[in-house]
């Protein structure tokens, strides 16, 4: 950050809030009832309350210090296995979402045009009566179907998801195809598992595709592997840009976008044609042993070599230290594995490699069955059978894309069957805690997509931009003001409960679903009191009372066997290294070799990725992580930028096939001489975000679509852009 | 000569003191911006750099050329050489003024000035600040009392008048050990950044190069007003007196000199006399304005008996001493480069310069320190046995 | 009755990852200003050329040295140090004379310098969070490092834990715990994989940097006297000289003093 550009942004954020400018020293609401029943608080309201980080979708456990009424500090709570008494910097600052001045306290309605940002405050009950009647209308005229659903993961969305199927549309959208459809499809296809976890207890040698862990942080594994490394672990990772865990890694690879499985394969070739897999492990397991030698033949060294740019001996010596370290190697799965078009295959050998290594069964192997998400064990409100839906989804799953779960989706295609109206027209769209206009590739074409909507109703905590677009904001309390359902982790069923009263009109997203519900007429799927009931009947099965659990921030789990065996859902019952599913799809049933496409002369590949500092596209209106996060600048090499005359702060215009945006140039020598990246969530639309509108600028607006054919996964790396002096 | 001392005066009284008036007037707006928006709102001090001109040129240098007072004081009350005398008032004065002009100018720099009285409740004893602060007050006090009979004359009081002439040998004597202990712990005040301070200038024996130095300053400062006075007032020393202390300024400097090489010979840094580079070159130029050129002129007889050459002299050597009170509290300190540190909002400028407004604010409390000796010049008696007519007024004379 | 442990923080540089959790925490914890901090995260950023690299970052905030130079610099005294350790700005005292700042070696103490007389101009540094430590929790900033590279605790448990690690990977540390000697021995020790001056902090003596000036100090009062006495008696020898030289002068001419 230049001294000049940082003084303006903290002037600018002076403007801002001023009022706000002191930590917590916003209008303080009373303090949570709930929480003085449960004995955390005492009459003069303060105290400390367990509750759940919501920062991001790793939800953390926290403990809120309340003072008066106000939330005045967060720690970890050290009983919670994702936090272990440590948060993240976007947790510390956590109240500073809910205390953000330009949260959206009341339902608002649309007044002028879309994207005017003109909106006036409404009651709940007229501005749900509109929604529905709305939802009602579009589903009248044109059927469910012609409703849009879309969320991004969060605790209440199991009952997002009951309104979208108690509705009777198939069309919902999810993150998860611009995150991880490749990891999830390539696992669930090879183990039958969608993501197995990973143990660090005796990690000797790790192997990470650009899983950026010590900056896309999660607590709770960013400590694991930050002690494994201090123990002596070697960690080997692979990513075009010296991130901050490549800092940390004993061997960086700056591999070329787009290549790593060319990497990984060769290191298959590697192990199984000098037989350095766990055979017996290999032979009882895997579906594929006695073909991979041949098959794999083709992948040598030299070959990847020449497509990777990474020494063949380097690859060689590699793959021999990975499978030395036998079940104590671990190959990553990654996260956001939404890179190229073949990032399904590199995924594969990923996979592939754990199976080689045999680190999946064996005790003390370091990938284990996922612990029990969504409420196995738990009980949930009694619901009617949902309407059976005919009409098919609009973004071609499965009738396009035969592999894709159906839970998965392909989100970034909903946008062409809206805009060409096949195969049928949609014309309302209803999204929760997800901002599509940001994290959409092409924000072009998702504007366009949103001009088609008869009608857009956004659930959200501020304006953010989806919001801005939207003809209907609905005010969810925030994390810290609302009750979620529970979240089971390992053996415990963690709580998120109020730790102050909602501010203004905001409401839990439990409420407004259900009060959407039975405007809907569809009352009988939220049959539940309130918040505290629903938990309540979560409860039931393991006969723990709400009180006892708000007390303690969880719920004992009823024990099941947790030495991690991997039950593989494949047809074969095996791990299918080789696949038949594939094969009948019409795919290649190995992991194999898709060569993706390359720049053109003077053109980039655009990488995307993580900071410490903020999640996704929501918190970089959060003023205390725009006081410690760096000015969001467009990476280039050093080299490369002196010889297009360009040098540092100097402002470039970046352009890619679907569109243009202006940023501030870093000359860095972290990055490869064939990238240039930024960092996602900045170049908001919505003025409503006084802090974040007008700093850096969006990806998403050079982003271009591409999808993979296997895994319905967006290909955020594919994207090409040239780089000129603005 | 002659000549225009009798024209001059008329224009003059009208100019001059409208630009010392004007002038203080800026730097009374400025001192006002600070105390509503703060001190960053006006200056270029900062976190990296919290002392700055304000420091080397009102406390520094102020107090350094107000060892006049005390030199003089002493030469009349303690050597008793009567022939000094006529300089005692205006040089008392100087010191006075100069005091008060540089507690004002503190309490500008002061975060808190409303509370400076917590320096007669919360003592630190280990901070060289608290008996600086403790010292300046005091020997004002004492200045006062010595410039007291000036204001009795006055009045007419005899009777304070005769009591305190009978003290003021004991009151000169305290002055004079007050002084010494406060010129010497102003050079103290930079022992505490042994890290910051260039090793051409952090010594241990900072305090008595301070204390010598000030003798010099003084010893300079004596024959600069007189010579000043003489000139304008047509009431200075006879040159064979300031030859006098002329005569004794090679051996202050000498024994200065010595003591600044031989503690750099002791602490075996000599090599940095050559190899520090600016710092090298800033610390010679010091050396031969404050020592070299001085000790050569004040040697050669003819220039000790010129009236001109007296003045240069005596001008140079202040010139080279206040630069060595700049050095030492300002170029040649070096704050750790502050680290490439976040949130970079709060990254300070590594280099600081004055602004305007802070030169204002000193140069405005300056110059009503010129109009203040003006005025009391003109009304008191100053010059003694001076027939109180009004030709030429000092207020008029003065500048030049 | 037994001697109080002093507190200390250990931060070891391999292992942070420059997230700021630290800062953010501390912010929070101390309701600092959103323009103020009173940490920072300082060091080399990225040296080397592509795709050779290093890189190095080390959180800072007051090192609350053994022998704290802004305690000794204070006019009025507005610092304290604990027995166990933390030194601690009251601004209550303060007169805002800046003169802490230049006394600590490290920069630390910052001065509001966009505060006129009416909201008061303050300094402010680090607290070692008092409010924390005495009620059985860490620190804020250490509290919430994920990667703990922060750690607080004892200071000779601190040091002998700094050493062990040295001693169990020698060639990943410099072989020095900085803050063990420097300035007196602070209470902020760090480890790191690249020269502490990379990560800018500066080489210091072991004599803290307010040694030499509270010795000068000890000296004021033995000077004044020995002065005062020197200067009694050349005052009083010089008039009973001056006398003598009248008596024997002239008997009748008697010289009128003039009264100044
Ligand atoms: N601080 C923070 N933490 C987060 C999140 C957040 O928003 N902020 N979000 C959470 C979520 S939802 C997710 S999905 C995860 C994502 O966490 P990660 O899986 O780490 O994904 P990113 O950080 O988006 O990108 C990781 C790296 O991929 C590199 N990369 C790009 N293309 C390629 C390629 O072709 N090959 C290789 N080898 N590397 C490539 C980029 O340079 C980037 O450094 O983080 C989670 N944690
Ligand atoms: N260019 C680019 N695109 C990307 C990525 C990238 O790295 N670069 N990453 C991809 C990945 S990994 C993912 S997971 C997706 C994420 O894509 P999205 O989920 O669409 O993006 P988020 O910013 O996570 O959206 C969260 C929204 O929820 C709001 N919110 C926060 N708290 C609450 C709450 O308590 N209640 C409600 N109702 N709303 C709340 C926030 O204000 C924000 O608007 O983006 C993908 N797209
Ligand atoms: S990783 Fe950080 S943001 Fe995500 S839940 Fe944990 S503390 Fe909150
Ligand atoms: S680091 Fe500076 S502020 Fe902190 S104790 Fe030491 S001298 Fe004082
Ligand atoms: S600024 Fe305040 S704390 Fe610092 S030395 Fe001056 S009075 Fe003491
Ligand atoms: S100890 Fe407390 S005050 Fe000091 S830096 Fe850490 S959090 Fe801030
Ligand atoms: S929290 Fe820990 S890892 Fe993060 S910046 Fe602070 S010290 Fe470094
Ligand atoms: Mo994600």
């Amino acid at each position: 950050m230049t001294k000049t550009i940082s003084r303006r942004d903290f002037l600018k954020l002076g403007a801002a809030a001023s009022a706000a400018l002191v930590v917590g020293q916003m209008l303080p609401p009373l303090v949570a009832q709930a929480a003085r029943e449960a004995g955390h608080l005492n009459a003069a309201g303060d105290g400390y309350i367990p509750s759940m980080c919501e920062m991001c979708v790793w939800r953390c456990g926290l403990i809120a210090k309340v003072k008066d009424g106000r939330v005045v500090k967060l720690d970890g709570n050290p009983e919670h296995p994702h936090s272990r008494g440590k948060l993240c910097p976007r947790g510390q600052s956590g109240l500073m979402n809910t205390y953000d001045p330009d949260r959206v306290l009341n339902p608002l309605i649309r007044v002028g045009k879309r994207g005017e940002g003109l909106f006036r405050k409404a009651s709940w009950d007229e501005a749900l009566d509109l929604v529905a009647g709305k939802m009602t209308d579009i589903k009248e005229k044109y059927g469910p179907e012609a409703m849009v659903f879309s969320s991004t993961h969060n605790l209440s969305q199991v009952q997002f998801e009951n309104l979208l199927y108690a509705f009777g549309s198939p069309n919902y959208g999810t993150q998860r195809s611009l995150c991880f459809n490749a990891m999830i499809t390539a696992f669930s296809l090879t183990y039958g598992v969608e993501e197995p976890s990973r143990k660090y207890d005796d990690v000797e040698f790790i192997l990470m595709v650009g899983r950026n862990m010590m900056e896309a942080i999660s607590t709770s594994e960013t400590s694991e592997l930050s002690h494994a490394i201090d123990r002596g672990a070697k960690l080997v990772y692979l990513d075009p840009r010296y991130t901050k865990t490549a800092s940390k890694a004993t061997e960086w690879i700056p591999i070329r976008p787009g290549t790593d499985s060319a990497f990984l394969l060769a290191m298959i070739n590697v192990i199984v044609s000098n037989e350095l897999a766990d055979c017996e492990f290999v032979k009882q397991y895997v579906v594929g042993c006695d073909g991979i030698q041949d098959e794999m033949r083709r992948y040598t060294p030299e070959w990847a070599d020449q497509i990777t740019g990474v020494p063949a001996a380097t690859i060689e010596r590699i793959a021999r230290e990975y499978a030395a370290a036998k079940h104590n190697a671990l190959a990553h799965p990654g996260w956001r594995t939404s890179n190229f078009i073949n990032s399904f295959q590199t995924e594969r050998a990923i996979a592939t490699l754990n199976a080689l290594s045999g680190n999946v069964l064996t005790p003390g192997g370091c990938l284990t069955a996922e612990v029990s998400a969504e409420g196995a064990g738990l009980g949930i409100p009694h619901q009617p059978p949902y309407p059976r839906i005919s009409a098919p989804r609009l973004d071609g799953v499965p009738w396009k894309y035969p592999l894709v779960p159906l839970k998965l989706g392909v989100f970034q295609e909903l946008r062409d069957a809206i805009l060409t109206g096949e195969p049928y027209q949609a014309h309302g769209w209803f999204i929760s805690r997800q901002n599509p206009v940001m994290s959409l590739p092409d924000r072009t074409k998702t504007l366009e997509a949103f001009g088609k909507m008869d009608f857009i109703a956004t659930v959200d905590i501020i304006l953010n931009d989806t919001a801005w677009f939207s003809d209907v904001i609905l005010p969810e309390a925030s994390y810290l003001e609302r009750y979620d359902p529970l979240l089971p982790v390992g053996d415990k069923a963690f709580l998120r409960q109020p730790v102050i009263e909602p501010q203004g009109e905001a409401r839990s997203a439990l409420w407004i679903y259900k009060q959407l519900g039975e405007r809907l007429g569809l009352g009988d799927y939220f049959q539940y009191e309130d918040e505290e009931d629903y938990i309540r009947q979560q409860l039931k099965p393991l006969g723990v009372s709400l009180e006892e659990v708000k007390e303690k921030g969880y719920a004992e789990m009823p024990e099941e066997d947790k030495n991690g065996e991997i039950t593989f859902n494949t047809p074969s019952g095996k791990i299918e290294v080789y696949s038949e599913t594939l094969k009948n799809a019409g795919f290649s049933p190995w992991p194999t070799w898709e060569e993706p496409p390359i720049p053109g002369k003077n053109e980039f590949y655009l990488l995307t990725g993580k900071v410490a500092q903020h999640t996704q596209f929501g918190t970089q209106n959060n003023p205390l992580l725009h006081k410690y996060s760096d000015e969001p600048r467009l990476w280039m090499n050093a080299k490369t930028a002196s010889k297009l005359g360009l040098s540092n702060d100097d402002w470039v215009e970046i352009t890619s096939q679907v569109g243009a945006a202006h940023s501030k140039l870093l000359a860095t020598e972290a990055i490869r001489p064939d990238c240039v990246y930024l960092t996602p969530g900045y170049g908001h639309l919505s003025k409503g975000l006084k802090t974040a509108y007008g700093i850096g600028a969006s990806d998403s607006a050079l982003h271009v679509t591409y999808t993979d054919p296997i895994s319905g996964g967006q290909a955020l790396s594919q994207t090409f852009v040239t780089v000129k002096k603005a | 000569m002659k000549a225009n001392i009798t024209i001059q005066p008329r224009f003059r009284i009208a100019l001059f003191p409208f630009i010392l008036i004007m002038l203080a007037g800026i730097g009374l707006v400025a001192a006002i911006w600070r105390f509503i928006y703060g001190i960053g709102a006006i200056s270029n001090l900062s976190n990296v750099y919290p002392w700055g001109f304000w420091v080397s040129f009102d406390l520094f240098t102020g107090i350094a050329i107000s060892s006049g007072a005390f030199i003089v004081a002493s030469i009349v009350y303690i050597f008793e050489l009567e022939e000094f005398r006529p300089l005692l008032r205006p040089t008392l004065l100087t010191g006075l003024l100069g005091y008060i002009m540089e507690v004002i100018a503190l309490l500008v720099d002061l975060g808190h000035p409303e509370r400076i009285w917590h320096y007669f409740i919360y003592q630190n004893y280990t901070s060289p600040l608290f008996f600086i602060g403790i010292y300046v007050m005091v020997y004002s006090a004492v200045m006062a009392i010595e410039f007291a009979p000036v204001v009795f004359e006055r009045l007419g009081w005899e009777k304070p008048a005769q009591i305190l002439h009978k003290w003021m040998k004991p009151i000169v004597v305290a002055g004079a050990v007050l002084s010494v202990l406060h010129q010497a712990s102003l050079g103290s005040l930079l022992l505490i950044q042994p890290t910051k301070l260039h090793p051409l200038w952090w010594t241990p024996w900072i305090p008595p190069l301070f204390f010598v130095s000030a003798i010099a300053i003084g010893l300079a400062m004596t024959i600069f007003e007189s010579s000043l006075s003489s000139r304008y007032f047509k009431r200075g020393l006879e040159t064979h007196l300031l030859e006098k202390l002329a005569q004794a300024m090679p051996f202050v400097l000498g024994l200065y000199v010595i003591m600044k090489f031989a503690q750099l010979a002791l602490a075996g840094s000599l090599e940095l006399l050559f190899s520090s580079g600016w710092m090298s070159i800033l610390f010679w130029v010091e050396i031969l304005l404050s020592v070299v050129v001085p000790m050569v002129l004040f040697s050669i007889k003819s220039v000790r008996q010129s009236p001109t050459g007296l003045l240069t002299g005596a001008m140079i050597t202040l010139l080279g001493m206040i630069l060595n009170r700049f050095d030492v509290s300002w170029f040649a300190v070096q704050h750790p480069d502050p680290l490439t540190y976040l949130p970079t909002f709060m990254a300070d400028n590594v280099h600081y310069w004055p602004s305007l407004p802070e030169i204002a604010i000193s140069l405005g409390i300056f110059s009503a320190g010129i109009l203040a000796f003006g005025l009391i010049a003109k009304y008191f008696p100053l010059f003694e046995n001076e027939e109180h007519s009004h030709e030429p007024t000092p207020l008029a004379a003065t500048g030049d | 009755m037994t001697e109080i442990k002093h507190k200390a923080f250990l931060f070891d540089a391999t292992r942070c990852i420059d997230c700021r959790a630290c800062m953010v925490a501390c912010s929070v914890e101390n309701n600092i200003p959103m323009d103020k901090t009173r940490i920072w995260v300082a060091g080399v950023g990225i040296k080397g050329e592509f795709p050779n690299l290093d890189r190095a970052s080390m959180v800072y905030h007051c090192m609350h040295c053994e022998h704290p130079g802004c305690l000794s610099a204070c006019p009025v005294g507005a610092y304290t140090q604990r027995e166990d350790g933390p030194v601690i700005y009251n601004p209550d005292v303060c007169i805002g004379c800046r003169y802490c700042m230049n006394a600590c070696p490290f920069g630390v103490p910052h001065f509001d310098y966009d505060k006129g007389i009416v909201d008061g101009a303050f300094i402010d540094k680090c607290t070692f969070c008092p409010q924390r430590i005495d009620n059985g929790q860490q620190p804020a900033c250490v509290a919430t490092c994920p990667t703990d590279a922060l750690e607080y605790g004892e200071r000779d448990e601190l040091l002998k834990k700094a050493h062990e690690r040295i001693a169990a990977h020698p060639n990943r540390y410099v072989n020095h715990v900085y803050g063990e000697f420097e300035n007196g021995g602070t209470s902020y020790l760090i480890l790191s994989h690249v020269p502490f001056s990379e990560l800018g902090l500066p080489n210091l003596p072991e004599t803290p940097v307010n040694a030499v000036s509270e010795a000068a100090i000890g000296l004021t009062l033995p000077v004044a006297l020995g002065w005062g006495a020197a200067l009694t008696a050349v005052t009083a020898g010089v008039h009973l000289y001056n006398r003598k030289k009248e008596e024997v002068a002239t008997v009748e001419s008697t010289t009128e003093e003039v009264g100044i």
